[in-house]
Formats: structure tokens, C-alpha cells, sequence
């Protein structure tokens, strides 16, 4: 067969969005491969000039609707940069507790999306099941399932609910449980292993030079998480390890995710343990002063981060908002070239590919 | 009595009945249009006329019984997936019977959905392929008996054709045909990537498949499924040819594509492979007869290494013959919810590098068995 | 076949920690370095808190201060490109980002607003590509010696630029 272009996208089963990945092929293996973003794009950066600062808050929680949470839990961090306010730490905590709870939200998304790439029906029913648990917390304590609207510049929206505490370690014996249960489920199938080991290697040195981070860049060597390099909200007081592998392949980057919602049901144990009485919101001014803020997460998908710029006035002068996905997609070419077809799923896939944050 | 003394009773029974007005018209109409009349009576009532619509009510039953089994293995594959996934599965429709009638409703929404011919298909090829590979696929029933009594491929006095597991196999082989047409002639890349990995990947597994039906067929000495299903009298062949049973079920899944095995139609990578681009029925028929094939390959494997229609007498042997082939397909579907598919080359490689050694070192055993003198036939 | 299990905490996998000078934070160093090298170009460096550094640059200097970030300072990631639109220019941050000694260098260029052209730091870091096609796409930044710089997330035949201000919704 000669080579011919394929559009994988904008409508296709692999694309989880709404994104054209152009691959050129030879037969079956890929010989070139050209992303194209932008079909979603909103201009949530333009929007964003004409808000006042509170407006904005549901409007990055519409940025990923994977983990929501941390988008607007990420803006209300770089506004209280711009405007120095300090957050209640009890306040702190519950973020870091609902973040940890969107970490696993989305991860259990990844792992539903990941199981029928591969064509495993079983793993996207038992992994949506299971997010469920999560995301019911989340609305109780929010009222929302995906869009929650919960952070707030200064603290969160409200108190924890009456008992919520004690739901969540619940939750989180039940996600060990199943954790377990997946990784017997996709690791014990050889052909889980066939499909993982040794494909989209990304190595260390093409990670740091494309700017891919998160997951995949913790499974090409790289151990660098923000939680525990440059700890932000209370991490540096929580306990857990940073999650990474020197493989590189679709194989590590699965197994560093499960290995980090591991980490994030222990982080959510401490940091109901130790929270601690109190407010959990402080009133922030309604102008910001004129200066720049700047925020970094550590976001399921790699590290999310916002600029922005005040004027003075109680709206942004400009706020950039730095996708993770959006520059490891961009990588996408380095790791596709030379293998199948049956592989651009697998890879692209393990990248975790969230539309809405990627075109904005 | 067998199905074709069943049927030729209902055939002659029918004839009769007509022909008596054929005759009473013939009497009290005048000569030029009564001879007329007559004559027709006279050639319904001939032996070839009721021979031959004999065996299209045969043809007619053993449709019927492969549709009602097709819809029951829908059925038990919604279900079963449904238990496999911690949900009901089809339940509103006919909830007295456990929601069975949900494939009739299905059945009916394709019917009156529109069939898209894309404007640049070669558009004889796109509907000419659902055609061969419902017809080839209906085809491998017809030597199947499921019964020494029920079974098609019969002469007037019951006796089976002696080589009904040649053409059962050969009416297996014709599909790749149809589905690269269907994939070539939907004038779209992911179909015609889907229907090349659907042709290389079934004439990979159709050697496998077939060398391990030659040791059953070296063991039963007979290329007839009555005489295999005799032959396993005393023992069930999945016994000594164990690894035989593993590799059929292996290529059977292979060949009827389901998930482990169903690279052609990816969903993931291919959108929906070489079915993508066909809509309303015939659709639908690609799907029924998917489940078809699934039958058949169940059917299949019963008649060839469980024992066919044997079992004990309390139930009859059509219904033994089907429990086993429903087991078997059981087996198939528990295995297409709970793995992942692999991908191209892997599965070249596991047909040729795995299976096919491990077939002929079936077809060892089953040469050393019959050396020894275990088996005879 | 590898082993699945839980993680193998593999102490190859961490990043290599650059070598500091005796008793030199390594923040000053970034800082001292840059003004050694770059003296008549910075405009501006300081120190914003810890682990936060910002260096403002005249454009010319750009490239070759990048290479020098990367190659000798240990700078490997590019976070992120923001062009910002001011009243009287254009200003271009850079986030670069090092894993060695966990710094946060925040690069910042002014821009005429009648020539808003800066050199692409794309051949340094690859990860610079789409962040620049990002910024010339929305806010008209054109990046000399750039591989392919089209449009990105708008289509290709829009005529504005629109996060510029000049750009009313």
C-alpha cells in the first residue's frame, strides 16, 4: 500500500474530544503524524478580560472536564498571588482534599477512556463506576458533578458537610480496594502488557526538550512533581511519594498514574487527619493591585499554570493560561513515528488528552 | 422420523389439500381450461415437485431455528455483559422474558433507517457485500446437523453427506471475500485498512483452524459430523485433542471477530473498520450475522470436540447440541468483554509463531492416537 | 515481559542535581550569571521570591541568553510563552523553568507595538514551537526563524489578532 494521510479526527473514537491528528501511513506504521487543535477553542483568555475576578471562577472550571477543580483551584491561586492574600488553613486543606479527590476523579477517567481504547469494555465500566463514589462526595460538598465551582480567592466556597469527612476515608478504602482490583485486572492480561511495554517510547532527553510534563514526564525518568518540589497549597506538610519510572513507555505512564492515585488516597487520609478548625475563607479585596500573579499546579495532566496581570481595576488585564496538554500533544509526533496504527490509540491515549484545556 | 420425512409429510399433506381444488376445478371447468388445471395438479403432486419444496422447507426451518438462535445469542450477550458490568442490560422491552424482544425493536429501528450509499462507493460492490456474507455465512448451517434427525444435508432416507465438514469449512472461507469488497468498495481509508487486516487476518487463522479439524477428522476417520459425533462415543475429542479445542476456539474468535480478535472493525483506531460507512440494515445484517458466524463457530466446535447431540436421554439431542454450542459461545463472549484487543502484527504473530505450531502438534497426537489404535473409525 | 507491581522507586530516575558553587545560592548565581554575560542587555533583574526570579532583556540578546540558560544554567523546560498587549508595547514572558536547582526564571522582552518581532527560541526548546504559534495566532507576535509559524488554534484564513486590545468583543 502507498502512503496516504489519514485524518484521525475531528470525529473519531480515539480523539476523546474534538481534535484532528493527521498521521500518514505506510501500510500500518506510521511514518508521520501532524496534531491539529483548535476546534474547541473558546477564547476563555479574551473572556476572561472582560470578568471581574469571582466571575471567572466557573469559567476555568469549564477549561478540562476531566478535573475541573483543579483549573479553578489554579486561578484562585494566582489571583491571591496577584492580590497577596492569604488563605485560612483549613481552607487549604479542604483543597488539597477535594484536589487529591479530583487527581483521582480524573485519573479513573484516564484509566475508563484508556480501558476501551484498547477495546476493554470491562475497565471503562468499572473505572466510571468507581469515579462515581468521587464524584458524588464532590457534589455533595460542591452540588455540581463536573463543574463545581468550589474554590474561592481567599478560601472555598463553604465548610466541609456535616460527616464528609468520614465519607471520604470511606471512599478512599473503597478506591484501594479497586485499585488493586484493576491493576490484577490490566496487568495479569498478557495482552494488556503487549499492547503497553515498549510502545510510544518518549526518552528523557525528547521529554525535556519538547516540555512534556506530568505523567509522562515522570514516566520518561524525570522525578519532578510540583506537589514535592515546589509544594504550594499545604503539601509540604503531607507525607507521600512522588510516583516515577525510567522506561518511558505506555506501560510507565499507565502505571505512574495508578501508582499516583495510590499516593493521592494516602495524601487524602493525612490531610483529614490534620485539619484543623476554623475559617475557611477570608474576604479578598474586589480591585487587584497592579502587578503580575503567577500560579503552578501540579494538574492531572501535567503542570497547569496561569499568568495574570492586574491593572488595578477588579478585572484582568490579561490572563494566559498554560495547558499542560497542549504542549505534550505537540510532542505527539516523536512518539508515534514507527509504530502501528493500532498504537496511535494507545499512545495518544496515555497522554491523557483533555480538549478543553488544550484549546482553551 | 428425521427432518426430511417430517417435512415431506407437511409437503404432501399441503399438496393434497391444494391439489383438490386443482382437480375439482379441472372437473367442472370446461375442457381447455380444465386440462390446464389438471396439469397443475398433476405436476404438485409429481415426486420432484414435492422433493424440491421439501428441502426449501427444510432450508426454511433451519433459517428460522439459526434466527431464533441469533436472537437469543444477542440476548445472552447483553445479558452476560450486562452481569460482566454490573448492570441489568436489556430489560424494558418484553420484561417477562427478561427483556428478549429489545433485538426485535432493534431489529425493526434499522429497518426503517435509511441505507446511505456514499456518493463516491462503487456501489454495486457496497451492497452486493452484505449479500455474499449473510449467504455464506447461512450457508455454513447447512451441513451442521443438530441432530442426526435435524439436518438438511440429507438424501431421501436420512443419510448425511459424507463431506459436510469440508463445506461447512469451505462455506467459512468465503467471508474475507465479502468483507475486503465491502471495505474496498466503501471508498474510505479506515474501511479499506479495516477489510486488508480482516483478509490477512482470517486466511492467517484459517490454517490453524483447518489442520486442527483434520486431527478430528483423523481421529474420527470421517468427514461427515454424524460419523465425527459418532466417533465420540466413548470419548468427547476435546479430551485427547485438548489443545486442539484451544486452538479452534482461538481461531473461531479469530474468524468470527470478537474483541481480542476484532482488529477489523477497531473501533478505537478504525472508527468502525469495514463496516463504517454502511447504515440501516445493512448494518444490521453485518451484525446478526457477526452473532450468526458466532453460532456457527459454536456449532462447530460442539459437533467437532464435545460431542455434538450426546448426552443423557432425559432432554432431547437437539437441546443438548445447543446447550454445548451456547456454552461454548459463552466462553467466546466472556472473553471478548474482558480483554483488550491486541494489534496487528501481534496477532499475525500469535496465528503463525503459536497457534500453528501448536496445531500440528495436535495433529501429532492425534496421528500418534490413531497409530496406536485408540481410536478407531 | 516487565513485572507490573507497585512502583519501582528507582533512584536511577532522578534528575541529576548541577553541581553548585561552594556556598552560592543558586538563585544568585542564575541571577549573577545572567548579568556577567548579558550586562548592557538586562534591563532589570530581581529577585520576587523564592524560587521566582525575573530578568527583563532587551530582544537582541534573546536567543543567545537562552542558549546560555539552557546549556550552562540548567534551565531544561520551557513552561510557557505569554504575550501581553500594554497600552505602549508588547512584552513577552518566558517561563523557563529548571528541574536541577527547582528555580523559576521569569524572562521578560518588550516589543514596539509597531514591530512586534522577536527570535524564536523554538531551535532550544522544542517544547517553545506551539507556545509561540499560540501567541503569533492570538496576539500577532511574529517569531523570526520559526519552523512553521501558521495559526494554530484559530483557523487559517482569520484576519485579527484577537487578544490584542485593539480587538473589541
Amino acid at each position: 500500500m502507498a502512503e496516504m494521510w489519514i485524518n484521525m479526527g475531528p470525529q473519531h473514537p480515539m480523539t476523546h474530544g474534538l481534535w484532528n491528528l493527521r498521521v500518514k501511513v505506510d501500510g500500518e506504521t506510521i511514518v508521520d503524524a501532524e496534531p491539529e487543535v483548535g476546534y474547541l477553542h473558546r477564547g476563555i483568555e479574551k473572556i476572561c478580560e472582560n470578568r471581574t475576578y469571582p466571575q471567572i471562577i466557573p469559567l476555568a472550571d469549564r477549561l478540562c472536564y476531566g478535573s475541573s477543580l483543579t483549573w479553578s483551584h489554579l486561578y484562585c491561586m494566582t489571583v491571591e498571588d496577584l492580590m497577596g492574600v492569604e488563605v485560612p488553613e483549613r481552607a487549604e486543606y479542604i483543597r488539597v482534599v477535594t484536589l487529591e479527590m479530583q487527581r483521582l476523579a480524573s485519573h479513573l477517567m484516564w484509566l475508563a477512556a484508556y480501558a476501551v481504547d484498547l477495546g476493554m469494555m470491562a475497565g471503562f465500566i468499572y473505572s466510571m463506576r468507581d469515579r462515581e463514589v468521587l464524584v458524588d462526595l464532590l457534589q455533595s460538598l460542591s452540588g455540581s458533578r463536573l463543574t463545581y465551582n468550589y474554590p474561592r480567592i481567599g478560601g472555598v466556597a463553604h465548610d466541609l458537610p456535616p460527616n464528609w469527612d468520614r465519607e471520604a476515608l470511606r471512599a478512599c478504602n473503597y478506591i484501594e480496594t479497586r485499585l488493586k482490583e484493576y491493576e490484577d485486572l490490566y496487568e495479569g492480561s498478557k495482552i494488556f502488557m503487549m499492547r503497553n511495554v515498549d510502545v510510544g517510547l518518549l526518552t528523557k532527553e525528547d521529554a525535556l526538550d519538547l516540555g512534556v510534563t506530568g505523567p509522562p514526564l515522570r514516566a520518561s525518568g524525570v522525578r519532578y512533581d510540583m506537589r514535592k518540589d515546589r509544594p504550594y497549597s499545604v503539601y509540604s506538610d503531607l507525607d507521600f511519594e512522588v510516583c516515577s519510572r525510567p522506561e518511558g513507555d505506555c506501560f510507565a505512564r499507565y502505571r505512574v498514574r495508578i501508582d499516583e492515585m495510590w499516593e493521592s488516597c494516602k495524601i487524602i487520609r493525612q490531610a483529614i487527619q490534620r485539619m484543623p478548625k476554623g475559617k475557611w475563607r477570608t474576604v479578598a479585596p474586589r480591585n487587584a493591585p497592579v502587578g503580575t500573579g503567577l500560579g503552578r499546579v501540579e494538574d492531572p495532566r501535567g503542570e497547569g499554570m496561569m499568568y495574570v496581570v492586574g491593572d488595578g481595576s477588579d478585572k484582568p488585564y490579561r490572563l494566559k493560561i498554560r495547558s499542560p496538554i497542549f504542549i505534550t500533544v505537540s510532542a505527539a509526533p516523536s512518539m508515534l513515528v514507527g509504530y502501528k496504527m493500532a498504537d496511535v490509540v494507545a499512545i495518544m491515549g496515555g497522554l491523557d488528552m483533555c480538549i478543553g484545556e488544550c484549546d482553551r | 422420523m428425521n427432518l426430511f420425512q417430517f417435512c415431506n409429510g407437511i409437503i404432501v399433506w399441503l399438496v393434497e389439500l391444494v391439489n383438490n381444488l386443482w382437480y375439482w376445478l379441472g372437473d367442472v371447468l370446461p375442457w381447455y381450461f380444465g386440462d390446464f388445471f389438471t396439469g397443475i395438479g398433476d405436476f404438485a403432486g409429481s415426486h420432484g415437485h414435492i422433493v424440491v419444496m421439501t428441502i426449501v422447507l427444510e432450508s426454511l426451518m433451519v433459517i428460522i431455528v439459526a434466527l431464533i438462535n441469533v436472537l437469543n445469542f444477542i440476548w445472552l450477550d447483553r445479558k452476560l455483559s450486562g452481569r460482566i458490568f454490573d448492570f441489568y442490560g436489556p430489560y424494558y422491552v418484553g420484561y417477562r422474558i427478561g427483556g428478549w424482544l429489545q433485538n426485535l425493536a432493534d431489529g425493526m429501528k434499522l429497518f426503517v433507517k435509511e441505507i446511505i450509499v456514499p456518493a463516491k462507493a462503487d456501489k454495486l460492490g457496497f451492497l452486493l457485500a452484505p449479500v455474499i456474507f449473510v449467504g455464506s455465512s447461512f450457508l455454513i448451517l447447512a451441513t451442521i446437523p443438530l441432530s442426526p434427525n435435524f439436518g438438511i444435508a440429507t438424501n431421501e432416507s436420512g443419510e448425511f453427506v459424507t463431506a459436510g465438514v469440508l463445506f461447512a469449512f469451505a462455506a467459512f472461507a468465503i467471508a474475507p471475500f465479502s468483507i475486503l469488497l465491502a471495505g474496498w468498495s466503501s471508498n474510505n481509508k479506515f474501511t479499506l485498512i479495516g477489510g486488508m487486516r480482516s483478509a490477512a487476518q482470517m486466511m492467517s487463522y484459517e490454517i490453524p483452524l483447518l489442520l486442527t479439524v483434520a486431527s478430528v477428522v483423523l481421529l474420527a476417520g470421517s468427514f461427515s459430523f454424524v460419523g465425527i459425533v459418532d466417533a465420540q462415543h466413548d470419548i468427547w475429542f476435546a479430551i485427547p485433542l485438548f489443545i486442539g479445542l484451544v486452538v479452534f476456539l482461538v481461531c473461531i474468535a479469530a474468524e468470527v471477530e470478537v474483541t481480542p480478535f476484532d482488529l477489523p472493525e477497531a473501533e478505537a483506531e478504525l472508527v468502525e473498520g469495514w463496516t463504517t460507512e454502511y447504515s440501516g440494515m445493512r448494518f444490521g445484517l453485518f451484525m446478526m450475522t457477526s452473532y450468526l458466524r458466532g453460532y456457527a463457530g459454536g456449532a462447530l466446535a460442539t459437533a467437532l470436540f464435545l460431542g455434538g447431540w450426546q448426552g443423557p436421554s432425559l432432554i432431547p439431542d437437539e437441546i443438548w447440541f445447543l446447550i454445548k454450542a451456547y456454552t461454548v459461545f459463552v466462553v467466546i463472549e466472556w472473553m471478548r468483554w474482558s480483554l483488550p484487543r491486541v494489534r496487528v502484527d501481534q496477532i499475525l504473530e500469535l496465528g503463525w509463531k503459536r497457534l500453528l505450531p501448536l496445531a500440528v502438534l495436535n495433529l501429532l497426537i492425534a496421528a500418534t492416537f490413531k497409530t496406536m489404535g485408540w481410536f478407531s473409525g | 515481559m516487565r513485572e507490573g507491581g507497585r512502583s519501582n522507586q528507582d533512584p536511577t530516575g532522578n534528575i541529576e542535581r548541577a553541581p553548585l558553587t561552594i556556598g552560592e545560592d543558586p538563585e544568585e548565581h542564575v541571577l549573577r550569571t545572567i548579568n556577567d554575560e548579558f550586562g548592557k542587555s538586562v534591563e532589570g533583574s530581581e529577585r520576587v521570591r523564592a524560587g521566582l526570579i525575573r530578568a527583563r532583556l532587551a530582544r537582541d540578546s534573546l536567543y543567545d541568553a537562552c542558549k546560555l540558560l539552557r546549556d550552562d544554567l540548567g534551565f531544561e523546560h520551557l513552561s510557557m510563552i505569554s504575550a501581553v498587549d500594554y497600552p505602549d508595547r508588547f512584552e513577552i514572558v518566558y517561563h523557563i523553568n529548571s528541574y536541577q536547582s527547582n528555580i523559576m526564571l521569569e524572562l521578560i522582552v518588550k516589543l514596539p507595538k509597531d514591530d512586534p518581532t522577536v527570535d524564536s527560541i523554538s531551535s532550544i526548546w522544542g517544547g517553545a514551537n506551539w507556545n509561540e504559534r499560540e501567541s503569533y495566532d492570538l496576539m500577532g507576535i511574529v517569531f523570526n526563524d520559526h519552523p512553521k509559524l501558521e495559526r494554530i488554534l484559530l483557523p487559517k484564513d482569520t484576519m485579527y489578532h484577537p487578544l490584542r486590545k485593539d480587538f473589541r468583543m
